[in-house]
């Protein structure tokens, strides 16, 4: 490894509407290292690449490209310099074969005729990938290509184009085992001929494995900047956390096993191909049950299945000893279900609709009609019940749910459910995106709900929230529970501990 | 807030607008109830055929079979009066006919639209050419002409006190389209599910029970609209009824209804209906020569609907804002 800086970010300030997400945060790449970048969610990762790759401006700072000073004000400004970014979107197009798609828009032509010149194209295509050593042919049709080898073809298009630096942001989420280490081996090599890589992901058996330095955001500001022989598992974890293990507020729970209870949800060897396998757990009345675990651990397509969102294969449920299939959503939510999906935007409510009709929208049938028609007096008063109960701001009934803030509108999502009878309660990252006062109120809620005895299943990648709202931890990893926290002293190292797979990789 | 009033209101307000300039320009010829009753009665099959086809709109579907459906729906029941003699009965044989032709191909489009998971255009547009094709069977492709008996040439032709009887039918049917958007919960589905499919479904709305009824619907208002142009004509005829699908898609895309779905009043869309209707209306009394009407129609309809796209980006900017604060950092 040469010691030639190919990139510099000094001093990155940036704010969305006053709350500020960077601040004065450096990043330095050397040619023919792999630097990772680490953080909790919302430390401000993403919002650095995207400066870096021209899909927001900075606020103040500067970037320096080999020691000179440059301005980055679009994807092909970026792409001009030598730096091509590997998003977990890929960009490939499927239609297209494999030399179709890294020759786009440039393709080789026959002579002056404006005509493309298949045959070399090919050529070029096969040369480059023999450089490379990847397991790709020019002539395959991108969409019938595993995830793993379109990324392959993304990179190839990114290095094809002469850059000089990769950036990679979570590029194993959706790759199977044997695919990452293909793509791992690449990157050693590319490392070997003299390219950068930047490195974005959460797992740190990868970073452990691949990097050669790494730098950790927090709170979007510098927390580390750790050399090869620094990087060690817990210092990392530490470090993300950014806490000492044993000290402060939220980073430490003493559980106790309820004893006194009854069983109400009982999941028995629910298993979902390729997703997850083998689930069982029992939740007891009144308790919250966290459920933690990387983005890929299958958390989320298990809640879903329970809910009745997507069907299981194999397994049962059973809610207050009775055996219960959840064939379809509605049948769900008659037994007493409610369900806050993770997409608050996608899946959570309807945009154009007021906050009075997102509240009915599950409620239908509490609210009482005459000859067909819906009595608005009820649902109006249904309405105001939630905005009071959930502190709804604006408190206007009419308003589009839309043109709500984050938090007001997850309050809109949750508040629906508040007007039935509930039995049980999912809720996958409640407070993803809102801001700290509506969390509390969402924590609080939580609480209120479980001391009437209402089951929660709280699934999050915050860990703050994991073990300060949760009675009892799962962690989820390869679609499997692995680990149980139930009694006694848990820490954030001890989830992500579990969670990472790292006592595997040292062991 | 001043702005959001006169968005709700902007559909009267360029009705009112229409009317005073045309009430100006020609005081004699314009506001009489002779005129006006006129007006009316050529946007009736429009005002009928709206008040169904919005629900597919709505769902940001849309429903181009309409046209075809209707010269199906007029030949059926002009076909059955023919074969029993135009006998009283055979009128409510004929409608009854028609009325299921149109509830069955409603309900294929939205079975193939849910559950195959076709593009809704693309169906409709298929079935335009399928449903056109079995009427011309059905009739040799000939017009067959129906003057008797006088309850099937009342349908479309009856007068009520100033009015004809297709205006009372359109105000019903109107008022019936109203109360389920408005009051029933199936009409609060309807837009749950067009504003947003993935949020309906979890909140354990039948999606694909709403698309399919929403479609019969739209069958079922065709074949209705059907009956009556082919009491209006006296006549059935395959082609009768081709074209209409852009005159109420027009009337609803100028009444504000978003082609998007889930956004949309079915009065606006009515509203949009009387505005092409007087639109019509006026260049004749005005005196533009019927060559240069199409061309007039046609860039007020662009007009119309670019600034309604507008509004619309407009108000979806400030949709993008509010939620700005759920960007996701992972």
């Amino acid at each position: 490894m040469s010691s030639e800086v190919i990139l510099e970010a000094k001093n990155i300030y940036k704010s969305f509407s006053q709350v500020p997400v960077l601040q004065d945060v450096h990043l330095e790449v050397a040619k023919g290292e792999v630097h990772a970048l680490m953080g909790e969610n919302g430390a401000g990762k993403s919002t650095l690449i995207k400066i870096l790759t021209g899909a927001y401006t900075k606020d103040q700072g500067s970037i320096l490209w080999k020691g000179q000073e440059v301005e980055i004000n679009s994807l092909k400004d970026c792409r001009q310099l030598g730096v091509s970014c590997i998003y977990q979107e890929l960009s490939v197009i499927p239609v297209l074969t494999v030399a179709q798609n890294i020759y786009l828009g440039r393709e080789p032509k026959i002579g002056k005729t404006g005509l493309i010149d298949h045959k070399r194209m090919n050529r070029m295509t096969q040369a480059l990938i023999d450089q490379y050593n990847f397991p790709l042919h020019p002539k395959d049709t991108v969409g019938d290509l595993g995830i793993g080898l379109r990324q392959l073809t993304e990179i190839l298009k990114g290095l094809s184009a002469r850059s000089e630096l990769l950036i990679m942001d979570e590029p194993t989420a959706s790759l199977s085992g044997k695919e990452a280490e293909i793509l791992f081996g690449i990157i050693e090599s590319l490392k070997e001929k003299g390219f950068s890589v930047i490195y974005i992901s959460h797992r740190l058996e990868e970073v452990y494995r691949l990097s050669d330095r790494l730098t950790i955001l927090r709170d979007g500001k510098n927390k580390a900047l750790l050399s090869r022989q620094e990087i060690e598992p817990l210092k990392m974890i530490q470090l993300m956390i950014g806490k000492e293990v044993d000290e402060s507020e939220g980073s430490v729970k003493i559980l106790t096993e309820k004893k006194e209870s009854k069983t109400a949800l009982k999941v028995e060897h629910l298993t979902c191909k390729g997703k997850f396998e083998d689930v069982s757990f029992t939740v007891q009345e009144g308790e919250i049950i966290g459920v933690g675990g990387l983005i890929g651990a299958g958390r989320t397509e298990l809640v879903r299945c329970i809910y009745g969102a997507d069907k299981y294969d194999s397994g049962a449920i059973y809610l207050h000893g009775k055996k219960f299939v959840p064939s379809s959503i509605r049948k769900s939510i008659k037994q007493g279900l409610g369900f806050v999906p993770e997409d608050r935007r996608g899946q959570g409510f309807i945009p154009l609709l007021s906050v009075k009709r997102n509240t009915a929208l599950t409620n239908y049938d509490l609210i009482a009609k005459r000859a067909l028609a819906i009595t608005s007096k009820e649902e109006l008063d249904m309405c105001l019940k939630a905005i009071r109960k959930m502190d709804i701001r604006p408190d206007d009934p009419d308003k589009p749910v839309g043109l709500l803030s984050g938090g007001n509108q997850q309050k809109v999502v949750l508040g629906k459910w508040l007007m039935r009878e509930l039995k049980v309660l999912i809720v996958d990252e409640p407070t993803a995106g809102i801001d700290v006062g509506a969390k509390d109120e969402i924590y609080n809620l939580l609480r209120m709900l479980a001391d009437n005895g209402v089951v929660v299943i709280l699934v999050s990648s915050d860990l703050q929230e994991l073990l300060r709202v949760s009675d009892r931890i799962l962690v989820m990893r390869k679609g499997k529970i692995i680990k149980e926290f139930s009694e006694g002293t848990v820490t954030q190292a001890d989830i992500l501990e579990a969670a990472s797979g790292l006592k595997e990789v040292r062991s | 807030m001043k702005r959001i009033k006169f968005e709700r209101y902007s559909k009267v307000l360029l009705l009112l607008l229409f009317i005073a300039v045309l009430t100006i320009l020609k005081p004699k010829s314009f506001p009489t109830v002779g005129n006006i009753s006129n007006v009316l009665w050529s946007i009736s099959v429009i005002g009928i055929l709206v008040s169904g086809t919005v629900f597919p709109l709505l769902l940001g579907g849309i429903d181009l079979s309409i046209g075809s459906l209707m010269g199906l729906s007029a030949c059926i029941t002009v076909i059955s009066i023919q074969k029993l003699n135009y006998a009283n009965q055979s009128v409510f044989l004929g409608i009854g006919c028609a009325v299921i032709a149109g509830l069955v191909v409603g309900g294929f489009h939205g079975v193939v639209v849910t559950v195959f998971k076709v593009p809704p255009f693309l169906v409709t547009f298929a079935t335009q050419s399928i449903v056109l094709g079995i009427t011309q069977v059905l009739t040799n492709n000939k017009i067959i002409s129906c003057l008797s008996p006088k309850l099937f040439t009342s349908i479309g032709l009856g007068r009520i006190g100033p009015f004809t009887f297709p205006i009372y039918l359109m105000l019903g049917i109107v008022l019936i389209s109203y109360f389920v958007l408005n009051k029933t919960v199936f009409g609060r589905y309807v837009y749950a599910v067009g504003g947003n499919i993935e949020a309906a479904r979890i909140s354990g709305i039948d999606h694909q029970f709403v698309t399919v009824v929403s479609y019969m619907i739209s069958g079922l208002t065709a074949a209705i609209g059907g009956v009556v142009l082919a009491s209006m004509t006296q006549q059935g005829m395959a082609s009768t009824g081709s074209g209409y699908e852009t005159d109420v898609i027009t009337a609803a895309v100028v009444g504000g209804v978003s082609l998007a779905g889930g956004e949309g009043k079915i009065q606006d869309a009515v509203i949009g209906a009387i505005l092409v209707g007087l639109l019509n209306n006026g260049m004749n009394l005005v005196g533009v020569p019927s060559t240069n009407q199409g061309l007039i129609k046609g860039l007020v309809i662009i007009g119309a609907v670019a600034l309604d796209v507008a509004n619309k980006n407009d108000n979806k900017i400030r949709l993008f804002k509010a939620g700005k604060g759920v960007k996701k950092d992972v």
